[in-house]
């Protein structure tokens, strides 16, 4: 089947069937349309041939009887004696002529029956009909027709056009003339009764009207014929026509649709083209049936031998040009169809390139315009609308309902923009509360929240991404913090084994025991310098967990004094604290928070000048918990107190203390880490430190 | 004679814990990775393990892990991390204690020491009434004696008050004022700055590292507890 359909030989053979199918039925038809009214009437007597031939025949009669009056006449005037030359030579012509009138009336020669009486007499003047034949039983249907003759209407009107002005002006007129004209002869009346049997008998008599009957009859018994000849050769060029459309576009070795030149050309035009062909060949098979229709009533066709084959020549003219059209209007359907299974047909036609093109400008403007000028210019549209619906409410009920109409227009719009609203604000919240994965369903949303929807999707995204790049660097540098100091400890495990081992071997140099103490004291420090190192680091890059909870900071600072009170003062220094009324409470990390004041409490342990106090002062209010701890410096403070809490800087530069110079570093990132400030003040030797935390109630 | 296996990857490490264990009469046997820890403890008689936790092959909590499936010999961990996670998954795991590299060798010693009477000196002691415990410190309120490991230690009245409150609600932080209240019978009145220096002291003898403590702990801005089940 499918080779079938794109095969090209049964597509040519299919185009042939179609053609020669609708050539036929073209043929058929016209000669059935033509033979439709010998159908459609009853007696082959009413058709307009029949007519026109008794006509013709009832017109040569009547010149026949003119040709008579004229014979009497001329008679006439030779028995009085006033005949000239001329006379009788007119009387033989006329003479010879009415021979042959009388030869054409001849009943051996014509089924036209007449029957001329005097009206004023009632006398028959002349007849073709057999003796004692009534004209009533003679003929299917009798006309009737009076005529007047005159002798003045012969002498003043020509002979050779009697028809006209005797049969249809004179009698009127000469009669209404001469009823006043006593004068005037008084004019011959004659009755002309004329018809022509239903049944033509003898075809020995083959006359007009033996003809017409035959071509009657040969009309009635071919019409079926001819019907049935034209329905079915309609019926087989429709079929090679589905044919054709059906194999349209396929082609031998191809899967999709091959369009040809003819879908190149716009299908508008060329629908135009095909149509107005189709149209001007149906007039002209209209015209041509129309011609050959009328043509075979003329008399003279009748009996033409060189008529019929022009009649011939004529249907299968027609017959051709209603091939010719039903081809235009093939080829139509076949791109018509090609173009639909090749689904382009919006694309090649014109009309619908234009509109498409209009409809998208207009939509790309409306849509680029700001939304300003959207919200200005759909609101006077729809005032302009609402009012021009308000003047026309005066006049008719209906216009409420329109004007209804138009509201809930209205409201489904703004619903559809609320709603699109609504779910804009839904997303964003879901993405403000943490899911930032989440992605706005952007379907069926008006034009301009869609793009803040598909912007806010856009940024979610690339949040997410940061959040995830910050996440695996974070992570990234707890694990380096971790293995970095796995690997300084581990070597520094065994530095200080083994000097500690070197100690309490016997050393024959006595310079070796002070280079080892040298060694211990070192290595100690080194120690605690790289806990310091990573707890500094720790702290500042944030990867300490932080468990914050309600502290009380007397209780602590009354540890911290419990732990330090003893070295200070084997440094000679007092501890001066002030304490506010009942316990303060802060929100912090307990761990972290001993851990800055121990680290401010070893400083001054560190730092401070001997036989000095040092003050603990802690106070609350707006919120607020500060402690602060001050001490006179030993050695002058050389450097600014931003500079102080810098990593590995202390207040001499020698470094020739204990400490690692991070404590104050570690202090303030522990601080900040619990949310709280940490603050250095320099006053010439006063170093004063001041943590602040929120306070808890 | 009390063997002990010390496991590190790292040699030196080994060679100078030998020598000091060696010093203190105990056999050991070396280690270098969890895998030959393991086939070391099934071959030999081994009363306590020093394990490192960063090792090649099989690190030391997958191997405390195995040790543990059919041993409870006392496993102490040597860590360089000193994250609390690492401390908490390796007790859970079922090791009886930890030190943190770089460590000082006296503590080793003292940590090692303690483990071993509490493994071969089980049930020794007899739960009397008036006996309080709390892992290796052992209270007898009829003697007024407290024993650490089954070491006597002595005490001020003052100091010994205090841990009798703590040791007999183990796990509950009291604050100092609380302290003073119970053990001087006295309302604080801002005096009690001196229940932390005697806490101080206390942590001093009872604690190995007092620096950290593993029984008696600070709990700070809010008090002092004897850890619950320690």
């Amino acid at each position: 089947m499918k080779k079938l359909q794109s095969s090209t030989a049964a597509k040519v053979c299919a185009w042939i069937v179609l053609l020669c199918a609708a050539l036929g039925a073209g043929v058929f038809g016209v000669r059935a349309l033509l033979s439709f009214q010998s159908v459609t009437t009853d007696t082959w007597q009413s058709g307009s041939r029949f007519y026109n031939a008794r006509e013709n025949r009832y017109r040569e009669l009547i010149d026949g009887v003119y040709l008579t009056q004229r014979l009497e006449l001329l008679e006439k005037k030779v028995e009085e004696g006033t005949a000239d030359a001329v006379t009788y030579a007119d009387i033989e012509a006329l003479k010879e002529n009415r021979a042959g009138v009388e030869e054409h009336f001849s009943r051996d020669n014509t089924w036209f029956r007449f029957c001329l009486t005097d009206a004023d007499t009632g006398k028959t003047v002349g007849t073709n009909l057999a003796e004692g034949e009534s004209m009533l039983k003679a003929v299917k249907d009798i006309f009737r027709s009076t005529i007047e003759l005159s002798e003045e209407s012969w002498l003043e009107y020509g002979y050779y056009d009697p028809s006209a002005y005797g049969y249809e002006i004179a009698p009127g007129d000469q009669a209404g003339q001469n009823a006043d004209d006593t004068q005037a002869v008084q004019p011959r009346r004659l009755v002309l009764e004329y018809g022509v049997p239903e049944e033509i008998t003898n075809v020995e008599i083959q006359d007009e009207f033996y003809h017409i009957w035959q071509a009657y009859e040969n009309d009635r018994v071919s019409f079926d014929q001819f019907l049935t000849g034209f329905l079915n050769l309609g019926a087989l060029a429709v079929i090679a026509l589905l044919w054709v459309l059906w194999s349209a576009g396929h082609k031998k070795g191809r899967s999709e649709i091959v369009t040809t030149w003819q879908e190149r050309i716009w299908f508008d035009l060329y629908a135009a083209a095909m149509i107005a062909a189709v149209v001007t060949l149906a007039f002209c098979t209209i015209g041509v049936t129309e011609q050959l229709y009328w043509s075979s009533t003329s008399l003279y066709a009748v009996q033409s031998e060189s008529y019929d084959s022009f009649f011939k020549l004529g249907v299968m003219g027609a017959g051709a040009l209603f091939a010719a059209g039903v081809g235009c209007g093939s080829l139509l359907l076949r791109t018509f169809t090609v173009r639909l299974k090749a689904r382009c047909l919006g694309k090649t036609t014109l009309l619908c390139r234009v509109v498409t093109w209009m409809v998208r400008t207009i939509h790309d403007f409306i849509r680029f315009l700001p939304l300003t000028w959207k919200v200005v210019l759909g609101f006077l549209i729809y005032t302009m609308f609402s009012f021009w619906l308000l003047t026309q409410l005066w006049y008719d009920g209906g216009w409420i309902l329109a004007w209804f109409l138009v509201q809930i227009a209205l409201l489904l719009f703004l619903s559809w923009w609320a709603y699109g609203y609504y779910r804009l604000r839904q997303g964003t919240k879901t993405i403000v509360g943490g899911d930032l994965e989440y992605q706005i369903d952007t379907r069926r949303m008006p034009y301009d929240l869609r793009l803040q929807a598909e912007d806010l999707n856009n940024i979610s995204a690339g949040l997410s991404a940061a959040v995830d790049e910050k996440m695996k660097s974070e992570r990234f540098k707890a694990e380096l913090i971790t293995n970095v100091s796995h690997d300084l400890k581990t070597p520094l495990t065994s530095i200080i084994n083994y000097v500690d081992l070197l100690k309490t071997t016997e050393q024959t140099d006595p310079k070796a025991q002070e280079y080892i103490e040298v060694l211990d004291r070192k290595s100690q420090r080194l120690k605690k310098l790289t806990e310091d190192l990573v707890e500094a680091s720790k702290a500042s890059t944030g990867v300490l967990s932080v468990t914050r909870e309600k502290i009380g900071m007397g209780q602590l600072i009354d540890q911290a004094l419990g732990e330090w009170e003893e070295k200070l003062n084997d440094r000679k220094l007092a501890l001066v604290t002030t304490l506010p009324e009942g316990e303060t409470w802060v929100y912090a990390d307990g761990r972290h928070l001993w851990r800055v004041i121990d680290n401010l409490l070893s400083n001054c342990s560190k730092y401070a000048m001997e036989g000095t106090r040092v003050y603990l002062d802690l106070e609350r209010g707006k919120g607020q918990v500060t402690l602060s701890v001050k001490n006179i410096s030993r050695d002058p403070l050389n450097v600014p107190a931003e500079r102080l809490m810098e990593r590995f800087v202390r207040g001499e530069e020698s470094r020739s203390t204990e400490g690692s110079g991070l404590g104050l570093s570690i202090a303030r990132s522990l601080t900040e880490l619990q949310g709280g400030t940490f603050e250095l003040a320099v006053d010439g030797d006063l170093f004063k430190a001041i943590v602040t935390l929120p306070q808890a109630n | 004679m009390y063997t002990i296996l010390i496991c590190d990857d790292d040699r030196d490490i080994v060679s100078a814990l030998d020598i000091y264990l060696t010093s203190e009469g105990y056999q050991t046997i070396k280690a270098y990775n969890g895998k030959e820890a393991l086939r070391a403890a099934e071959t030999h008689e081994i009363h306590l393990i020093l394990m490192d936790v960063m090792m090649p092959e099989l690190d030391g909590i997958r191997a405390t892990a195995k040790l543990r499936e059919g041993s409870n010999v006392p496993i102490i961990l040597l860590t360089a991390k000193s994250e609390d996670t690492d401390k908490i998954l390796g007790l859970n795991i079922g090791a009886d204690d930890y030190i943190t590299k770089p460590f000082n060798p006296l503590e080793v010693i003292a940590r090692v020491k303690s483990q071993l009477r509490r493994y071969t000196a089980l049930g020794g002691a007899e739960k009397g009434p008036g006996l309080i415990t709390a892992g290796p410190i052992a209270m007898d309120d009829g003697a007024k004696v407290v024993t650490v490991d089954g070491e006597p230690i002595s005490l001020t009245p003052i100091e010994y008050n205090i841990l009798k409150l703590l040791l007999s609600h183990p796990g509950q932080v009291f604050s100092s004022a609380q302290i003073y209240e119970q053990v001087w019978n006295d309302p604080a009145y801002g005096s009690e700055n001196t229940v932390a220096v005697h806490i101080r002291h206390l942590r001093e003898k009872i604690e190995i590292n007092p620096a950290e403590p593993r029984y008696l702990k600070v709990v700070w801005g809010l008090g002092y507890k004897i850890e619950k089940g320690a």
